[in-house]
């Protein structure tokens, strides 16, 4: 009778262990993941109406696109202090509005509590369509 | 409740404090009704459509909208001067340690609510707070991320984790620890009718904004009891914008037991928190041009 209670004490103790170990994997898991890379299907008549020659560049959804038709480069407008949304200014910068950040127009901080550029999208052609992932 | 809870700490005054910690559960009965009559008007997957709508295709609905967020903000307020109450008579030891604790809770709590309220407004100075609150609590270390996700939903999820916990989570969670601290349900008349005629006068007299901020606005100002939160993070590293608030909250639970210096040097604390909190709030508003 009491070798049965062991023997079921010892279950729950491995089976307590075992979701404990599994647990903590899933909490360190969650922890340890690098945030994924989004890809933005950049429409190729928006990216045909680039001049390329320092005009003004299109917003697309989160990114901005300069360049020309076939070399374009595309900045994330994620302001890099808290993540709000950049907003373009017609000189080429971009202005934070929510704590004043300024970037320049190569995504530089300028001013403000930003300190590190705006993600550059690494873009790339696929058919005749352009993919950029940030 | 646990029957120990009930029993004052030795040595603590006799004489409860609280006209304004009665007139709080007022402000939140008001709060709770007037909320719970905007949630079958609400749309979280179309917010600001569903609020223009609120505001002007349902009778009442712009009043019944300054209603819910005017007797919201005086809760807060109410609760603060409450804290002050209690803070000056000393009446903390009245409670056993975890329903003070859990007391102490409902300020961060109704925070997070009045945030998720403002979040939940879906246009671009909402959008804008969402991003602020997720970045923010992104920046604790290790549990930033996953609890960012657990009150906001993933990056570009909407607006549905946010409305859950603002009508749900927080809500509920009000509740219970008002119930357990003031050991009523009912806060009684007067202080509910106080409540009322306040939250009624403001939603009379003034508009909650919704839609586009006023032209000129530099910065984003947000909640306004969160500008002081919102002047921080301008100048301060981001990590101040739960560090300061969370450390507001444990020098608050800890005078409960703290005695002499030890007391003193807690409520010096908490009034130089106070002071550098209305110095940022001038601080952005300055920057937003006001
Ligand atoms: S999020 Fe851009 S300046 Fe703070």
């Amino acid at each position: 009778m009491s070798s049965r209670r062991d023997f079921l004490g010892e279950v729950w103790r491995w089976t307590g262990a075992a979701l404990s170990v599994l647990g903590l994997g899933v909490v360190w898991k969650s922890l340890a993941a690098k945030g994924e890379s989004r890809e933005v299907d950049l429409p190729s008549d928006l990216v045909q109406r680039l001049s390329g020659d320092g005009g003004q560049g299109i917003a697309v959804g989160p990114l901005f696109l300069t360049g020309t038709p076939s070399a374009p480069k595309a900045l994330s407008l994620e302001c890099t202090h808290l993540g709000c949304r950049v907003a373009p200014l017609p000189s080429g910068a971009f202005a934070c509005p929510c704590h004043g950040s300024r970037f320049d127009s190569e995504g530089r901080a300028t001013s403000g509590p930003a300190r590190r550029p705006l993600a550059r999208a690494v873009l790339e052609k696929r058919g005749d369509r352009w993919i950029a992932r940030i | 409740m646990d029957r120990e809870d009930l029993t004052p700490a030795a040595g603590s005054p006799a004489k409860p404090s609280g006209s304004f910690g009665r007139l709080s559960s007022g402000f939140l009965a008001v709060s709770l009704l007037s909320g719970a009559a905007l949630v079958p008007h609400y749309d979280p997957a179309a917010a600001l459509s569903s609020l223009e709508s609120i505001a002007s295709g349902i009778p009442l609905g712009a009043f019944l909208r300054g209603l819910h967020a005017w007797s919201s903000y005086g809760l807060l307020l109410a609760l603060v001067v409450h804290a002050v109450e209690v803070a000056r008579k000393r009446t903390e030891g009245q409670l056993a340690a975890g329903v003070w604790w859990r007391a102490v809770a409902l300020l961060p709590l109704l925070v997070l609510a009045l945030l998720g309220g403002f979040v939940l407004r879906g246009d671009a100075e909402a959008r804008a707070a969402a991003d602020v609150w997720r970045g923010m609590t992104s920046s604790i270390p290790g549990a930033g991320p996953p609890l960012a996700a657990l009150l906001l939903g993933g990056p570009g999820s909407g607006l549905g984790a946010a409305a859950l916990h603002h009508a749900g989570t927080f809500s509920i969670l009000l509740v219970i620890l008002t119930v357990e601290h003031a050991r009523v349900v009912w806060p009684g008349t007067r202080p509910s009718v106080l409540a009322a005629l306040a939250s009624v006068g403001a939603a009379g007299l003034l508009t909650v904004p919704l839609g586009p901020p006023p032209p000129g606005h530099g910065v984003l100002l947000g909640p306004w009891p969160l500008l002081g939160l919102q002047g921080m993070l301008v100048d301060l590293p981001a990590a101040a914008g739960w560090i300061v608030p969370l450390a507001g909250v444990l020098l608050l639970g800890s005078l409960r037991g703290a005695a002499g210096p030890a007391r003193t040097a807690a409520l010096a604390a908490l009034a130089a928190l106070a002071a550098g909190w209305a110095a940022f709030t001038l601080r952005i508003l300055v920057l937003a041009g006001h």
